[in-house]
């Protein structure tokens, strides 16, 4: 009997310690702070207020989203998962420049579509969110801070574009040309390009340009520290929703639109010759988000606009 | 009937005790008080936003160097042109 006792209490002894152990593991995980990368490794005092200097992807399949990014720009990915997010980590060169987060797709009767986020950099989130509120922004999301990666919040411009302001902990980015396979240029799609510029230019500070146009839609550029940042467009006739949309430098926007399309997107905007004298090109996940795919050589093109 | 445990066990009980004791006291801080646990975000686009319709002489893409006059006599900058490195 003593026997039969002793090998149940140990049994019992044995399970309470996995139980218990378990439930710490899940307890310590899910306390864990989300440990986004630094924007800036190593990290420097430099400072570019106006910059985008990050792109989150939401997704509804992040292995899927990997799948095809992957294919597609070289990117690898380090994948963080918590008890309540999944996110990757887009690595270029070892470097990170973006991040893919799995999130399910809202139910409800509007639709709603995958999207790549843009994050402009500001010295004070607090500061900057405040100015942009009082111009007339909304607030999607409330300011948040990520140890590493510092202060954060979501808004939507006065005409509905939605992007987000990032102060950096570790500093922002240095200037230089983007690789191919890394963001080098970001567009608002506006109703109306001057009254946009004005709420951007008083909340990050840029200077503004009219760029002349073929067609009379407006162009306006972004600039601080006398380099151009995002561009505003006026919204194509028929187009209703203002938007951001992101551009990753390619060598040929033809074979990288063949590439998405065979990896599953779509092709929304056809290569076509540009101001700079390259082409661009508009592609869309398998998920359905969008992302603007620009050529860009080292040297002055000769080729004139189409 | 008593339990009697091995006294490394209660030691790792008693540490994994205090984890969970320590996770619940995460305290706030940041601009709202409080600090990521999860990633908050992810915001999906209303949909409908479409491309195309980019007609003839519908432009995007930065001026290069030795741009055209912009406001007060100066012209538009470009984007860098000194790749990483160099």
């Amino acid at each position: 009997m003593n026997v039969v006792l002793d090998r149940v209490r140990r049994h019992l002894a044995r399970e309470l310690f996995v139980v218990l152990a378990c439930v710490a593991c899940g307890a310590a995980r899910a306390a864990l702070p989300f440990n986004l990368p630094p924007v800036n490794d190593p990290a420097s005092a430099e400072h570019h207020p106006g910059k985008v200097i990050w792109a989150d992807l939401v997704t509804p399949n992040l292995a899927a989203a990997e799948t095809f990014y992957s294919g597609l720009f070289g990117w690898t990915f380090q994948d963080i998962h918590t008890v309540d997010s999944d996110y990757g980590i887009v690595l270029l060169g070892g470097r990170p420049i973006a991040g893919v987060l799995q999130k399910a797709i809202p139910a409800g009767s509007d639709q709603r579509q995958p999207t790549w986020l843009t994050f402009i950099a500001v010295l004070d989130v607090d500061a900057a969110r405040r100015i942009a509120l009082s111009q007339g922004a909304k607030s999607v999301y409330e300011p948040r801070t990520y140890p590493r990666r510092g202060g954060q919040a979501v808004l939507s411009d006065p005409q509905g574009a939605v992007f987000a302001m990032l102060a950096s902990t570790s500093g922002d980015p240095p200037d230089y040309l983007a690789m191919p396979g890394d963001w080098i240029w970001s567009s608002v799609f506006a109703r109306d390009p001057n009254r946009d510029a004005g709420f951007y230019k008083a909340v990050f500070g840029y200077d503004v340009f009219d760029l002349p146009s073929d067609d009379g839609a407006q162009h306006v550029i972004l600039s601080s520290d006398d380099y151009a940042r995002a561009g505003i467009n006026t919204l194509p006739p028929g187009h209703r929703l203002p938007h951001w949309l992101n551009f990753i430098r390619v060598a040929d926007a033809g074979e990288s639109s063949a590439k998405a399309a065979a990896l599953g997107g779509r092709v929304l905007v056809e290569p076509f010759v540009d101001r700079h004298g390259g082409k661009i090109a508009v592609i869309a996940d398998p998920m359905g988000a969008p992302i603007g795919l620009m050529e860009w050589s080292e040297t002055d093109s000769k080729v004139e606009p189409q | 009937m008593s339990i009697k445990f091995a006294p490394w066990k209660v030691g790792v009980v008693g540490l994994a005790a205090l984890g969970i004791v320590a996770g619940c006291l995460v305290g706030p801080g940041g601009y709202d008080g409080t600090v990521g646990v999860g990633y908050v975000g992810g915001y999906y686009a209303p949909g409908g936003y479409d491309y195309g319709g980019w007609g003839h002489g519908y432009r995007v893409a930065p001026p290069r160097g030795g741009p055209p006059a912009g406001h007060g006599g100066r012209g538009a900058p470009s984007i860098p042109s000194h790749p990483r490195g160099r």
